[in-house]
C-alpha cells in the first residue's frame, strides 16, 4: 500500500494531470543482429511525458497513445528507431547497433554509472579497444598519453610502480596519488615487501575500461579520498557465449642510452693529465661499466580469457595470465601469475544482480641493486672478472688480507658493480587477492529504486629474502674491512576491507528524470611487517627480529548524489559527501564535501538543423574535495615510542631502551580542495570528430603541512597542520577523430594537450620550505616551496660566466649586493613542471591490415641534472686514492671541486621530450582454422625513439625534476599473436 | 502496511549498524613500541625508561637507531647534539675543518659566513629545545598528582623518581646554558605551559639568572659527586656548569664572576676525580671509565648507535693518505679525510716543552700544513686524538658506530679554568694554579716533569693556548676565544676565518649565532640577533 502512496507522491509532484487516455501498445524489441530481445529499451511518445521501458524479456506495454504519434525506441549504443501509432496492438521492434556511440555507452562515476552524453563533470573513459598496446605491464600504462591530464611516468624496472598524477596534484605535504577503484573497491596505493608496485598484481589483460575523474564535480563523491583524482577501473565481466580469447607476446629489449663518461683510452688520458700520480694504479683493459652492468632482456606475456555462461545462468570470465619480464640490469626480473574470475548472475528478471570478482595474482621478483653509480664511476681500465681476485672471481680494489686471512675490502674504492649485481640474490614474492561481491536488487514492488551492497576484500602478502654471501661479496656491509654479507628476510602484510551499501532511487517523470544515489561506505587499512634483519650482522640489534604493526585507518562515508535532467537537455548534478577518517581527532574528524555540476545540451537549442554539428554540450562543475593521507596515521594523539635495540642508554653497567613522547599534531584536519571547472563536448559529423575542452582551477586550502612548530612546546621541530594554499589552473583539449572511415580502410586519431601551472598561494609564515632530494653530501636540496612559485621550483646559485662564455668555477652572481656569497644569493630558476603535455596517436586499419602509434611529448619541463653536478669535476678523478670515472660534461665547465659548484644553475637544463612509446603493426586472419577461430600477427616497438635536448640519460624522470642515476628505459621489439575461438 | 513497517526496521537496523561502525575510528595502537601515554606509564619501570628518554636526546637522534631523528626536515646527524655543539664550538675556528662543504650548512661554518638560513644552527636550537620540551614532559608525567592518580605509592620509588626529577631539571637547566652561549637566547618554557606553547623570549642575563639559580638549588638535592650510576648527572656537572658560566660571566652579562667559578670549581675539583695516568685514554672506546670524566655523552657501537660528536671524530680523522682507520678501530679509509686541522691550530705544538708531549696527536707526513682548497683532503694535518680502541687494545664492536663517549666534562678543564679563574682575579691560589698546570704537563710527558712551566710561564696567553692543547676538539674553542677576545675582530685570525685563506677579522656579530629563520617564524615572540 505505501509503495503506491510514494508513487502517488512523486505523480502528483511531477507529473502534469491531463493525459487523456487513447490507445495502448504491447510489443517486443529485439537486438537486429542477434534477434535476442532487449531489456531497458526507453519507449517513448514523442512530444509528450509518456513513456516505458522493456522488461527483461525485450517486452513493454505504453497506454494512452494518441492516434498518430510517433513513437520512439532509444537504447544506449543503438540507432533509436521510430515508429507511427495507427492503432497497432502488438508490434515487434528491431534495432540496430549504432558503432559510433557504442565505444562510449556507459561511464562509471562512483557508486554507477551514467551515459556519456549525460556526463555533467570532466570525466574521461579509455575502454580496451583503444588502450595502448606494446609491452604493458602495469595496468596504468594502458592509457598513457591517452588522457588530456593524467600522466603516467613509469621507471625502466620491470613491474614498477609509475608516478600518476591528474591534473599535476593538489598537495604539498600530503599525497598527490589519485585515487584508484577497482570494481568499486578502493585500493592502498602503497607497494608491499616482494612487490615492484601497488598495481603489479592486477594483470591488465582483465581491463575492461579505465575511467578518469578529474573535477571535483565528477570525484566528491569520494570526498576525503578524491582531490587528486580518481581513477576508476573496471575489469571484464562475464560472457552470455563461450568466448576464447588467447593472447601471446613475445618482446626482446635493451638500453639503448647511456651516462656519457670517459672510455678507456679517455681516462687514460685524462689521469694521466690530471693526477699523473695515480697512472700506475690503472689497469691495462678497457671495460664499458655501463653496458656490463646491463642485458638483453625477454618479456614473454602468455594471457588466456574465457568467457561462457555457467550452467546457463551465470555468465562468467576466466582469466589466467603470466608475465614474465627480465629488467636491464643483469639479474632483475618480475614474473607474474594471476587468475581473474568474474560472475554475473542476474535473477528475477534482473531485479537480483550480482557481480563477483575474484583476482588472485602471484608476482616473483628478483630485484637488482642500483649500481647504475658505480657503473658511472667505475675505473674503465679495470677488467670486469680478475683470476687472482679475493673476492669471488670479481675484480675488487682490495687490500689483501687480514691476520685471520680474511680478504679486507678497501672502505673508500669503489666496488666492482657487476659483482654487486650477480653476487646479490635479492629475492621478493607477494600473493595479493583483491576482489569484491556486489548485490544489487531492484524492488519487486518498488522498480525505481535499487538497493546495492558492495563488499570488498583486498589482502596482500609479501616476503622477501635478500642474500649476500659473506667474504666474497666486497658490496655487502662490512666489520673491520671484512664484508660479512647479508642474510635478511622480511614478510608484510596489507589488508584493506570495504563495505558499501547504496540505494539508487531513477524515475522519468514528465521531461524530468531524476536520479538519486545515496548511502554508506567503511574502510579499513590494516598492515603489518615482520623484518628478521641481517643474520650476518655480528652487532645485531636485539630487537630483532622486529614485528611492526601499524595503526589501523579507518575511513567511514556517507554520500549521496542526485542528477536531474530536464527534457534529455539539462542536467544538473548534485553531490554530497561526508567523511570520517581516523586520522584526526574527534573534533575535526568529519569532513563535508558537496559538489554541483551542470551541463547544457546546447545543439538542440542552437544548432539544431546543423548537418555538420552532431553534439555540443557546455559542462559546468564545481565541488570541493579532501585530503587526509598522510604519512602519519595518529598524530592527533600523544603516543609514546620506546627505542630500539641501538637506541639505548646506559644507566649503570645496563643499558635501557629509551622512551620519548612523539610528536602531536591534536588539531590537524582536512585538507580541502576547491575545483571549478568549465568544459564544452563537440562532435561533428555525426560524431566521427569529437573535441572537448576544459578549463579549471583547483584551490587547496588548509593545506596539510609538515611544517616549524615553536621549539621547545612540541617533542620536535615540525607538526602536521593546516596552513597554506596552492592553485592548479589549466586547459585540456582532447579530440578524437576518424579521419578515414570505409569498408577498407579506417584511420582513427587521437590528440589531447594539456598545459597547467601549479602555484603557491600562500605558505605556512610566508617562509621558504627548502624540498627535493640530497643533490650531493648531507642536506644540500636545490628545491623549494616559495610563495608565488611553482611548487619544487630549483633555488639556486647564478653561474658566472667568462667573456669566453665558460663558466667560472664557485663564482656566483651576489643577488643581494652585501659583499658576501652565502645561501641569501639563490635565487628561483625553472621548475620542472611542463608548460604543456601532448598525447598522440593513430589507429589505422586497411582490409586486414593494422598499424598504430602512440607518442607522447612534454614541453618546457626543466630537469637539475644530478649526475653531472654531483660527479663531473676534475677532483673526482681520483676522490679516495682511486681513479674514478666522470661525466664527459666536465669538459665543457672544467669545473674542479663538487662542493664549489654544486648548486650552480648550471645544472638545470630543458627536459622537453618527445617520446614514441609504441609503434605496432598488425595483420589478422578473421577465418583461420576454417573459420573457426580468428588470428592476429602483430610486430612491434616499444619505447622506439625519444626526442630531447636533454644532455642526461633520459629527460623523463620522476625525482620531483632532480635526474639522480636512473633505472633505464629499455626498448623493447614485440612480437604478438592473438587468437579468439 | 506491513512492507512499510519492515522497511522502517531495515532503515533502523542500517543506521544502527552505520552509528556503531563510526565508533571505529577511534582507532587504537597495535605496535608492541607504541603506547598512549597513560598505557606507557602504567608500569613502575617506566619512569626510569622515560628518564632515558630525557638523557637519550644528547645522545641519540630517534628512537629508531641513528638514522631516525625526533626532528623532521633535518638529516639525523646533522641534528646531533654533540656533534652541533662540537660544529658549532670548533669547527668555526682555527682547530678543525669539515672537508665535505657539500653537507649543507659546513661551509659557512667553516669560514664563519653563516646565515640565519644554516640547518645545522636549527639542528642545534631545535635539539636543544626538544631537550626542555622532554624535560617539561617528564616533569608533567611525574607530578605528585599524576603519580597518585596512577597509584604508585611505592615509597622507594616515590624517591627515585624525585631523584629523577631533579636531574631532569638539571638537564633543563643545561639546555638553556648551552643556548645562552651559542644564541644569547631562548624561549622560556616550563612545565607549567601547556603542549605547543612557544614561550617568552628570555635574552642571556634572564637565562643567567635562570640557569644560575635552578642549579643552585638543584645541587643539595642531587647526588654528590662519583655517586650516581654512570650515564647520569649529579652535584659536579651542576658545578661544572655553574663554573662555565661564572668563567663566561663578563661575555654573558658584563659581570666578574671569578671568584664564583673558584668556589664551584673547588667542589669539583676536591669531590675525588683524579687524572687518568694517561691522557688519550679519555678518548677512547672505554673511555668513561676514566678517572677524571665529570660527564659524558654516550656512544656504543652495539646498543647506542648514533653519527654524533665521537663518531663523526673518529671517522673522520682517518687521513685520506694514511689510510689509518684501523689503528683508530674503524674501517681502514674512515670517512676519507673529513676532518683535518688548520695551520694555527698545527703551529701551537711548536715551541719549548712540547717536544715529547703526548697529547700532540698531530699527522703531517707528506701533508702541506697549509689547506688552499678545503676540498682537497690532502692538504693539511690530521690528528688522532680519538679511538675506538680501548686502553686495553680492544676494538669496539662495530667500525662504524664508536664505543668512545663524548667528554663533556672532565678534570683537566676544571683545572685550566681554574689557572684561568684565578689569573683574571678569582679567589684562587697561583701557586695551586701553577700546580694544576703542572699536573697535565706531567701527565702529558709521560710523568716527568719535561713540559713543566714556571710561574712566570702561566699568563693568560699561556692558557688560551694550552686550553687548545689539552682540549682541542672537545667543544670548547669558540667559547675560549671568545672569552679572550679573539674569536671576532681581527686579533686572531687562521686559516678561512671570514671566508679567506689567511683568515680576515670577522664582525661582532658572530659572537652569536643567529636564530634560523624557521625558529624565528614559528615563535613570533622571537627576535634576531643583531647583525644579521
Amino acid at each position: 500500500m505505501k509503495t503506491i502512496y510514494l508513487k502517488l507522491f512523486f505523480f502528483l509532484l511531477f507529473l502534469p494531470l491531463g493525459a487523456l487516455a487513447q490507445g495502448t501498445l504491447t510489443g517486443t524489441v529485439l537486438d537486429q543482429a542477434t534477434g535476442t530481445p532487449l531489456p531497458g529499451v526507453n519507449v517513448v511518445v514523442e512530444g509528450s511525458n509518456n513513456g516505458a521501458s522493456t522488461d527483461f524479456d525485450g517486452r513493454f506495454t505504453l497506454s494512452n497513445i494518441p492516434s498518430g504519434a510517433t513513437v520512439a525506441f532509444s537504447y544506449l549504443g543503438y540507432r533509436t528507431e521510430t515508429i507511427t501509432y495507427t492503432g497497432q496492438s502488438n508490434i515487434t521492434v528491431s534495432m540496430q547497433e549504432d558503432a559510433n556511440q557504442l565505444s562510449e555507452v556507459v561511464v562509471q562515476v562512483g557508486y554507477g554509472t551514467v551515459r556519456k552524453k549525460d556526463v555533467t563533470g570532466s570525466v574521461a573513459t579509455v575502454s580496451d579497444k583503444d588502450f595502448n598496446r606494446g609491452a604493458i605491464v602495469t595496468t596504468e600504462n594502458l592509457l598513457n598519453g591517452k588522457v588530456a591530464g593524467l600522466t603516467i611516468n613509469t621507471s625502466g624496472a620491470p613491474g614498477s610502480g609509475s608516478e600518476i598524477r591528474i591534473r599535476g596534484g593538489s598537495s604539498l605535504f600530503a599525497s598527490n596519488d589519485p585515487l584508484i577503484v577497482v570494481d568499486g573497491l578502493p585500493i592502498d596505493n602503497a607497494t608491499n615487501t616482494g612487490s615492484t608496485s601497488f598495481l603489479a598484481s592486477l594483470n591488465p589483460n582483465t581491463i575492461e575500461s579505465i575511467t578518469v575523474l578529474k573535477d571535483a564535480s565528477a570525484t566528491a563523491i569520494y570526498g576525503s579520498r578524491a582531490s587528486n583524482g580518481v581513477i576508476l577501473i573496471t575489469t571484464k565481466s562475464g560472457g552470455k557465449k563461450l568466448s576464447v580469447d588467447y593472447n601471446f607476446q613475445y618482446g626482446s629489449g635493451r638500453v639503448e642510452n647511456t651516462v656519457d663518461v670517459f672510455n678507456a683510452d679517455e681516462f687514460r688520458a685524462i689521469i694521466a693529465a690530471n693526477n699523473p700520480a695515480a697512472v700506475s694504479q690503472l689497469g691495462n683493459t678497457s671495460t664499458n661499466w655501463q653496458e656490463a652492468i646491463y642485458r638483453r632482456t625477454d618479456f614473454v606475456d602468455n594471457n588466456i580469457n574465457i568467457r561462457s555462461n555457467l550452467f546457463g545462468f551465470i555468465p562468467a570470465r576466466l582469466t589466467l595470465g603470466n608475465t614474465y619480464q627480465e629488467g636491464s640490469r643483469l639479474t632483475n626480473k618480475f614474473n607474474r601469475n594471476s587468475v581473474g574470475v568474474a560472475l554475473n548472475p542476474a535473477f528475477f528478471d534482473n531485479h537480483l544482480k550480482f557481480r563477483v570478482n575474484a583476482n588472485y595474482a602471484d608476482e616473483r621478483n628478483r630485484f637488482a641493486d642500483g649500481v647504475e653509480g658505480s657503473a658511472i664511476s667505475f675505473d674503465p681500465t679495470q677488467p670486469i672478472f680478475d683470476p687472482n681476485s679475493l673476492f669471488g672471481g670479481f675484480f675488487q680494489f682490495d687490500n689483501g688480507v687480514n691476520a685471520n686471512g680474511q680478504p679486507i675490502i678497501i672502505q673508500n674504492a669503489p666496488r666492482n658493480p657487476v659483482a654487486q649485481l650477480l653476487q646479490t640474490y635479492d629475492r621478493g614474492e607477494n600473493r595479493r587477492f583483491f576482489g569484491n561481491f556486489e548485490v544489487d536488487y531492484k524492488f519487486h514492488f518498488f522498480p525505481e529504486m535499487r538497493a546495492v551492497l558492495n563488499l570488498g576484500f583486498d589482502e596482500a602478502n609479501g616476503e622477501r629474502s635478500r642474500f649476500v654471501p659473506a667474504g666474497i661479496a666486497a658490496s655487502g656491509p662490512t666489520l673491520a674491512d671484512v664484508p660479512f654479507g647479508n642474510n635478511d628476510f622480511a614478510t608484510e602484510m596489507r589488508r584493506n576491507k570495504l563495505l558499501d551499501a547504496y540505494l539508487v532511487y531513477n524515475k522519468t517523470f514528465n521531461k524530468f528524470n531524476v536520479d538519486v544515489t545515496g548511502g554508506y561506505s567503511y574502510q579499513k587499512f590494516e598492515r603489518q611487517e615482520f623484518v628478521q634483519g641481517n643474520q650476518n650482522d655480528p652487532n645485531l640489534p636485539s630487537n630483532f627480529p622486529e614485528t611492526n604493526t601499524d595503526t589501523d585507518v579507518v575511513l567511514i562515508g556517507f554520500f549521496g548524489r542526485t542528477n536531474l535532467t530536464f527534457n534529455d537537455k539539462y542536467i544538473l548534478t548534485l553531490s554530497y559527501r561526508r567523511d570520517g577518517s581516523s586520522r584526526f581527532s574527534e573534533e575535526n574528524r568529519w569532513g563535508n564535501f558537496p559538489a554541483a555540476a551542470f551541463a547544457w545540451k546546447m545543439r538542440e537549442d542552437f544548432f539544431k538543423n546543423s548537418q555538420t554539428l552532431s553534439d555540443m554540450k557546455l559542462r559546468l562543475g564545481w565541488g570541493i574535495t579532501g585530503q587526509q593521507n598522510i604519512p602519519a596515521s595518529n598524530d592527533y594523539l600523544q603516543t609514546y615510542v620506546t627505542g630500539n635495540g641501538v637506541s639505548q642508554i646506559f644507566f649503570g653497567p645496563s643499558a635501557l631502551p629509551i622512551a620519548i613522547s612523539n610528536r602531536t599534531s591534536p588539531n590537524i584536519k582536512w585538507e580541502e580542495t576547491t575545483t571549478y571547472n568549465a568544459g564544452i563536448d563537440f562532435g561533428f559529423w555525426n560524431n566521427r570528430l569529437t573535441a572537448s575542452l576544459d578549463a579549471f582551477y583547483k584551490l587547496s586550502e588548509d593545506l596539510l603541512v609538515d611544517a616549524p612548530v615553536a621549539d621547545g612546546g612540541n617533542f620536535s621541530n615540525r607538526a602536521w597542520q593546516n596552513v597554506g594554499s596552492f592553485s592548479t589552473k589549466g586547459i585540456e583539449i582532447s579530440i578524437d577523430g576518424t579521419v578515414i572511415q570505409n569498408n577498407n580502410l579506417n584511420w582513427h586519431l587521437n590528440l589531447n594537450f594539456t598545459k597547467y601551472e601549479r602555484r603557491l598561494e600562500d605558505l605556512i609564515y610566508d617562509q621558504d620550505i627548502l624540498v627535493g632530494p640530497n643533490i650531493a653530501g648531507t642536506g644540500t636540496q636545490a628545491q623549494v616551496y616559495r610563495e608565488g612559485f611553482t611548487p619544487n621550483s630549483f633555488l639556486v646559485y647564478k653561474q658566472l660566466y667568462d667573456t669566453a662564455g665558460n663558466p667560472i668555477e664557485g663564482a656566483y652572481a651576489d643577488l643581494n649586493s652585501d659583499g658576501i656569497i652565502n645561501e641569501n644569493d639563490k635565487y628561483i630558476y625553472q621548475n620542472p613542471d611542463p608548460d604543456f603535455l601532448i598525447g598522440f596517436g593513430s589507429n589505422l586499419t586497411y582490409k586486414n591490415w593494422d598499424f598504430s602509434f602512440n607518442m607522447r611529448a612534454s614541453i618546457g619541463n626543466n630537469a637539475f641534472n644530478q649526475v653531472n653536478a654531483s660527479r663531473a669535476q676534475l677532483n673526482q678523478l681520483v676522490p679516495n686514492g682511486f681513479p674514478s670515472n666522470i661525466p664527459v660534461n666536465v669538459l665543457d665547465t672544467n669545473f674542479n671541486v663538487q662542493s664549489d659548484v654544486i648548486l650552480s644553475d648550471i645544472w638545470i637544463e630543458d627536459a622537453s621530450f618527445l617520446r614514441m612509446d609504441n609503434i605496432t603493426l598488425g595483420y589478422t586472419f578473421p577465418k583461420w582454422i576454417g573459420g573457426l577461430a580468428s588470428l592476429r600477427l602483430s610486430a612491434g616497438v616499444q619505447n622506439a625513439f625519444i626526442i630531447t635536448d636533454y644532455s642526461g640519460l633520459d629527460p623523463e624522470i620522476t625525482n620531483s625534476g632532480v635526474d639522480a642515476t636512473i633505472y633505464p628505459r629499455q626498448r623493447q621489439f614485440l612480437f604478438g599473436a592473438n587468437i579468439k575461438f | 502496511m506491513k512492507n512499510w513497517k519492515f522497511r522502517l526496521l531495515c532503515l533502523s537496523a542500517l543506521v544502527i549498524i552505520f552509528q556503531s561502525c563510526t565508533d571505529d575510528l577511534d582507532v587504537v595502537l597495535e605496535d608492541d613500541d607504541q603506547f598512549m601515554s597513560e598505557e606507557f606509564f602504567s608500569t613502575p619501570g617506566s619512569y626510569k625508561q622515560a628518564l632515558a628518554g630525557v638523557y637519550g636526546n644528547l645522545s641519540l637522534t630517534g628512537a629508531n637507531g641513528a638514522e631516525s631523528s625526533f626532528l623532521q626536515g633535518i638529516d639525523p646527524g646533522t641534528s646531533h647534539f654533540a656533534r652541533c655543539w662540537w660544529y658549532l664550538q670548533n669547527l668555526t675556528t682555527d682547530e678543525v675543518v669539515w672537508s665535505y662543504e657539500n653537507d649543507a650548512g659546513t661551509r659557512e661554518l667553516n669560514r664563519n659566513i653563516w646565515t640565519s638560513e644554516n640547518p645545522i644552527l636549527l639542528g642545534m636550537f631545535s635539539r636543544t629545545m626538544a631537550q626542555v620540551a622532554l624535560v617539561n614532559e617528564y616533569l608533567r608525567q611525574t607530578s605528585p598528582d599524576k603519580l597518585s592518580a596512577r597509584g604508585v605509592n611505592d615509597a622507594a620509588l616515590l624517591t627515585e623518581i624525585e631523584l629523577y626529577r631533579k636531574e631532569a631539571r638539571a638537564l633543563r637547566a643545561y639546555a638553556y646554558y648551552v643556548l645562552m652561549d651559542l644564541y644569547g637566547k631562548a624561549p622560556f618554557i616550563t612545565e607549567n605551559d601547556p603542549l605547543n606553547f612557544g614561550g617568552p623570549e628570555y635574552d642571556r642575563g634572564e637565562l643567567f639568572a635562570y640557569v644560575e639559580s635552578e642549579m643552585l638549588a638543584l645541587i643539595p638535592d642531587l647526588k654528590p659527586a662519583r655517586t650516581n650510576e654512570y650515564g647520569r648527572i649529579d652535584q659536579a656537572f651542576a658545578q661544572m656548569v655553574l663554573a662555565k658560566m661564572y668563567l663566561n660571566a663578563e661575555v654573558y652579562v658584563g659581570q666578574n664572576r671569578y671568584s664564583d667559578c673558584i668556589t664551584q670549581l673547588n667542589n669539583v675539583i676536591n669531590a675525588g676525580y683524579t687524572l687518568e695516568a694517561n691522557y688519550l685514554d679519555n678518548f677512547k672506546a672505554d673511555n668513561h671509565t676514566s678517572t677524571e670524566m665529570i660527564f659524558t655523552l654516550q656512544s656504543d657501537g652495539a646498543v647506542t648507535q648514533n653519527y654524533g660528536a665521537t663518531t663523526v671524530m673518529v671517522n673522520g680523522s682517518v687521513g685520506s693518505i694514511e689510510q689509518n682507520g684501523a689503528s683508530l678501530g674503524v674501517s681502514s679509509g674512515g670517512w676519507g679525510g673529513a676532518l683535518r686541522i688548520r695551520k694555527q691550530f698545527a703551529q701551537k705544538w711548536d715551541g719549548a716543552g712540547l717536544e715529547n708531549d703526548q697529547r700532540n696527536t698531530v699527522i703531517s707526513g707528506v701533508r702541506p700544513i697549509d689547506i688552499d682548497d678545503i676540498a682537497d683532503r690532502d692538504q693539511g694535518y690530521i690528528v688522532a686524538k680519538y679511538s675506538n680502541i680501548s686502553s686495553t687494545g680492544a676494538a669496539g664492536p662495530s667500525t662504524t658506530f664508536v664505543d668512545t663517549d663524548y667528554p663533556l666534562f672532565r678534570l683537566a678543564d676544571a683545572y685550566l679554568m681554574y689557572a684561568e679563574a684565578t689569573l683574571r682575579g678569582g679567589s684562587g691560589s697561583m701557586d695551586q694554579a701553577l700546580a694544576y698546570i703542572n699536573a697535565l704537563r706531567t701527565r702529558a710527558n709521560g710523568g716527568t716533569p719535561g713540559g713543566n712551566i714556571a710561574m712566570g710561564d702561566l699568563t693568560l696567553n699561556f692558557i688560551i693556548d694550552e686550553r687548545a692543547r689539552e682540549l682541542y676538539w672537545e667543544g670548547h674553542r669558540r667559547q675560549d676565544l671568545i672569552r679572550f677576545n679573539r674569536y671576532t675582530g681581527g686579533a686572531y685570525n687562521w686559516a678561512w676565518k671570514g671566508n679567506a685563506q689567511n683568515g680576515i677579522p670577522l664582525s661582532n656579530n658572530f659572537r652569536v649565532f643567529p636564530l634560523h629563520v624557521a625558529t624565528l617564524a614559528s615563535n613570533p615572540n622571537l627576535t634576531q640577533n643583531a647583525g644579521y
